[in-house]
Parts: C-alpha cells; structure tokens; sequence
C-alpha cells in the first residue's frame, strides 16, 4: 500500500461505525505482537481518538451533558465525531455543527430546548478564544460628515453571536452551571428569549435583549447601513439604544459604505 | 541555515496548562521555563493569548505543537503554517517542535499522533515536508519520537535510523521523549536502551518524560501520572550519554495541582544536576 492509501484505509476504519473487521485492508498492514492482534492494535488508536474527540465536546457542552446525563452525551458525541469531521488542527475548532446535529438527532427530540443550548454554549466557547475588540468611542461618530452619516456601518464585536430561541435557555443554561443554587423547576413554557454572547475586555458576557434591542443588533449584524436602521417609525427609539449599545461594547466600531 | 535559539534553556521545565495560568502569574513559581502547546494559541486572539503574553513577560518557552501532520499524504497546512509563524514571532521561543507521525488525511483530523511506516517513500516523503517547515519558519525543527501503539508491516527500518536520516537529509533536531521510547520499546518489543544509545546524540536538544497507563497487553501514553521508575532508570541512562539536556514534564489528563508538576521537575532537576557535561 502506498503511505495515502494506507493512511486514508486507516482513518476510515478509524471512523467506521462498526470498528476494524476482517474485510478491512488495512489490517494486513499492521504487524501483530506477542500480546495483541492487528486489530487490537488499531482498536487502541480507535478508542484513543474518539476519546480526544469526545471530551472536546465534554468540555465546550458540559449543560448539555449535565442536561441528557453523561451515557447518554458520549453515545451522541460518538455519532458526532464519527459524522463531522475535525477540519482543523486547533481541536477548540471542532464541534461547531454540534448544535444543528442534535437538532436532527432523533434520541434527542424530547429535549426540544437542547440544541438551542448546544448553540448556547459554542457561542460562549467562541467568545472566549475569540480576538478582542478595542472599546468604541461614541465621539467617533462626530468626525463623520453630515452627508456620510446615512451609509454608517456598524460592526459587533468579533466575540459576539446573537441567539433566539423559543425555550428560556439563558434560565436553564444558568441553572446548570457549577455552583448554581438549586431553583426548583424551570417551565419550558414559560416563553422565548433573544439573548447575546459577547466578551467585554476579558470578561465573557451574556445578556439578555428586549424586542428593540434584537431589531437593532440583528440588521447591524446583517450589515445595514445607518440610514436603514434609523428608518421609519421605531428610528427615534433606536437612536436612543446607541449610547447603552457602545457603553457595552455589543458595538465594536463602524466603516462608511462607499456610495452606489 | 537557521538562526540559534533567541533564548537559552536549561533544566527542567514545565507543560504551561490553562488550569495553571492563574497560580502562575499570581505566585511566579520558581519554574526553568514553560513548554507551550501551539494549537492553543494559534486562535487570532482570545483569553488563551492574553495569559501567554502575561507568562512570557517572565519565563522562556518553547512552543511544542501535534498539529504540523509532517508524515500525513495530504498537503502541508499553510494557514497552520502562517499562524504558527506569527506566534514564533510574537513569543520568540527557544524551540518549536512537532512529532514524527501524522494526524490528519484527507483534510480530516484525528488530533492523535498516528505513527508511519518507516520505508524510504515515506523518509523522502516526511523530509521534503520538514524542509519546507523550516524553511517557511526560517528556523530548524526538533523532532519528536512518538508513543507508538502498532507499527506497519512494511516498515524497512527501525525508528532511530528512520530519525537519523532524516536528521543527515534535513539538517533538523531532535527532541526525544524518553516515556515513549520505553511506552513504544515495551509495545512493538524492542530494546529502549539500544534506540538511546542509537539517536544522533549532538542533535538532541530537548527531552520529554511524562507517566503512561499499563493497559491489557501495552502500555498506553496518558500523560496522566508521575513519571514511572523504569523511565527514570532509562532517562538516567539517556542523561549520562547525552550530557545536561533540558527536560520537560508533560501532564495532559488529570492535571493536578501544580506544586506536583513542580515536584516532578525537581526530581528531573536533580538527575540533571548529577550529570557532568557541557550544557547546551
């Protein structure tokens, strides 16, 4: 076997849902010892990688395995790693898609809440290896000219992810961190929440947001320029929001649209 | 060609660890210098960053990196590359080494270091990479010698000819972990002593010791215990060829606290103060 075919036999049977068998090519390829067969050998590479592997996720997801217990997330994240691939040597980067894959999980579709506190938790996971944003100054604004203030482009902050669900995750999220008193039973029905992620200096952040404040962020995040996000009737209401936006960093600064 | 470390080592050092960061800048442990594992600061900022530049305002590093894939068919990761570059020139470590293995084939990574067979195809292979690395990094590479779990049928040759070619062909150093070579030793069956005795001595610029698990029929690498007595015994035997070469002690499960990490570096420190020779 040439070395890429032997290493791309090797990843797959790595990866199979079913582990070494006879059939596999690449078991000819390993030397057995005194105390174990070729695929005992690659059964420890196997278990080795998907171990790494899933206590990445155990890290980045600790609710949510606080929320299904621990059997239950190692035989969803089995299923994970074996269907995502890491694309990156930086393994922070992997478990991404962790989200969108227990959404279609069928096990999990009982906790209909869950993969809105998978995307809960990468975001605050990205906020923390994320690079940091130099606070902006609100007088900045005064330097632009009159005739340029209307193509104003706002920019969040590189840490920030905006997250809406139809469940109280920020309760339920809050409830299951380390140390958190115990408060009783949380009704899933009780209604949704708009929330944003942010750090601020070096302080991770997650804040709830009223239906102005969503509005606003969501079509600055969407990349509208000022003009078009103090339009029509709720534009006094939203310039009123800039000072308390800057104040708290969830703006990190502004360029100007080139005009046409 | 390439240019001599910016910083000195010497001693015995220790793997920097997140659960660490705190302790270490409040208390600034007495500490040779600290080992960093590059795929956790190659993010473009992030809390990580912001504590490395705080530690290494006050100690040496080295940056030691499993994510370069120097054995792998698919081609070498430049964005890797690039990101590495950029933390060699913000942190000016004394050594940057990866692995002789590969982690990822087919884009896909495994994040383990999966070991090669040792053929001429794959030295050719494996040099032409590590002489790319280095020349994109301006700087040569240490080397290091895997925990091996399984070697290939086709292999032609054993792993220290395998280094020491490489070492002729690319001019690169080495880094020898002496847990592995027991862990591989007892693992495929051959004798520790003889891959020692064996390793292009000169090259050798930094070596690694950590504790391994005693699993059904192998030892497997955890990085989870204090350093077992027979690696001691061969470490010993390693420092007495070799001369006074910077050690490090590597945890990566189970951290504990880091006055334990300490006491292991002490231990290490003694075996390198018993040992007489020039220091590199």
């Amino acid at each position: 076997m040439k070395l890429a075919e032997l290493q791309a036999a090797f990843c797959e049977a790595v990866f199979s849902d079913t582990g070494p068998g006879r059939g596999d090519g690449i078991l000819a390829e390993i030397a057995a010892t005194e105390t174990l067969s070729a695929a005992d050998h690659l059964t420890i590479y196997r278990n080795s990688i998907h171990g790494k592997l899933i206590r990445a996720l155990r890290e980045i997801y600790p609710v949510c395995r606080r929320l299904v217990g621990d059997g239950f997330f190692t035989a969803m994240a089995t299923v994970f790693v074996r269907r995502y691939p890491s694309q990156s040597p930086n393994l922070g980067d992997f478990g991404q898609d962790f989200a969108t894959f227990v959404s279609g999980f069928e096990p999990a579709s009982g906790l209909a809440y869950l993969p809105d506190i998978a995307a809960l938790e990468w975001a605050w996971h990205r906020a923390f290896n994320a690079a940091g944003d130099e606070p902006m100054e609100l007088q900045a604004l005064d330097a632009v000219s009159e005739g340029a203030r209307g193509r104003i482009v706002f920019r969040l902050p590189v840490s920030a992810t905006l997250l809406a669900s139809a469940f109280p995750t920020h309760t339920i999220w809050e409830a299951n961190q380390d140390g958190a008193p115990d408060c009783g039973m949380i009704d899933i029905d009780q209604g949704g929440i708009r929330l944003i992620v942010w750090r601020q200096g070096f302080e991770l952040r997650i804040e709830p947001l009223d239906d102005l404040e969503w509005e606003f962020l969501r079509a600055v995040d969407a990349g509208r320029p000022l003009a078009e996000l103090f339009d029509g009737s709720a534009a006094q209401d939203r310039v009123s929001l800039l000072p308390g936006c800057v104040a708290r960093g969830w703006l990190a600064g502004f360029s100007i649209q080139e005009n046409g | 060609m390439p240019q001599s470390p910016n910083e000195a080592i010497s001693g015995a050092g220790i793997g920097l660890r997140s659960c660490h960061y705190q302790e270490i800048l409040q208390t600034r442990p007495a500490v040779s210098w600290f080992e960093v594992l590059s795929e956790n600061y190659i993010a473009d900022g992030g809390m990580p960053l912001h504590h490395l530049e705080q530690i290494r305002a006050s100690y040496p590093v080295t940056l030691h990196g499993v994510g370069m894939s120097l054995g792998s068919s698919d081609p070498l990761n430049f964005d890797y590359l690039r990101r590495l570059r950029a933390l060699v020139d913000q942190f000016e470590p004394t050594y940057v080494s990866d692995h002789l293995a590969w982690v990822s084939i087919g884009g896909r990574y495994l994040h383990d270091l999966i070991p090669l067979p040792y053929t001429d195809e794959t030295l050719a292979h494996v040099a032409d990479r590590v002489a790319r690395v280095q020349d994109f990094l301006k700087r040569r590479l240490l080397i290091e010698n895997p925990a091996a779990y399984l070697s290939f049928q086709c292999s032609a040759m054993p792993e220290w000819d395998f280094l020491t070619r490489l070492v002729e062909l690319t001019d690169c150093e080495l880094l020898l972990d002496v847990n592995n070579v027991h862990v591989s030793a007892v693992n495929a069956g051959f004798d520790a002593a003889q891959y020692i005795h064996a390793v292009p001595r000169e090259r050798v610029k930094e070596i690694h010791l950590a504790g391994y698990e005693v699993e059904q029929g192998y030892l497997f690498d955890t990085h989870g215990y204090r350093v077992h007595p027979p690696v001691w015994a061969l470490y010993r035997e390693t420092l007495r060829l070799l001369g006074p070469i910077p050690t490090l002690i590597e945890w990566d499960t189970d951290i504990p606290s880091l006055s334990v990490l300490m006491d292991e570096a002490q231990k290490a420190q003694a075996c390198i103060d018993r040992v007489q020779g020039p220091v590199r």
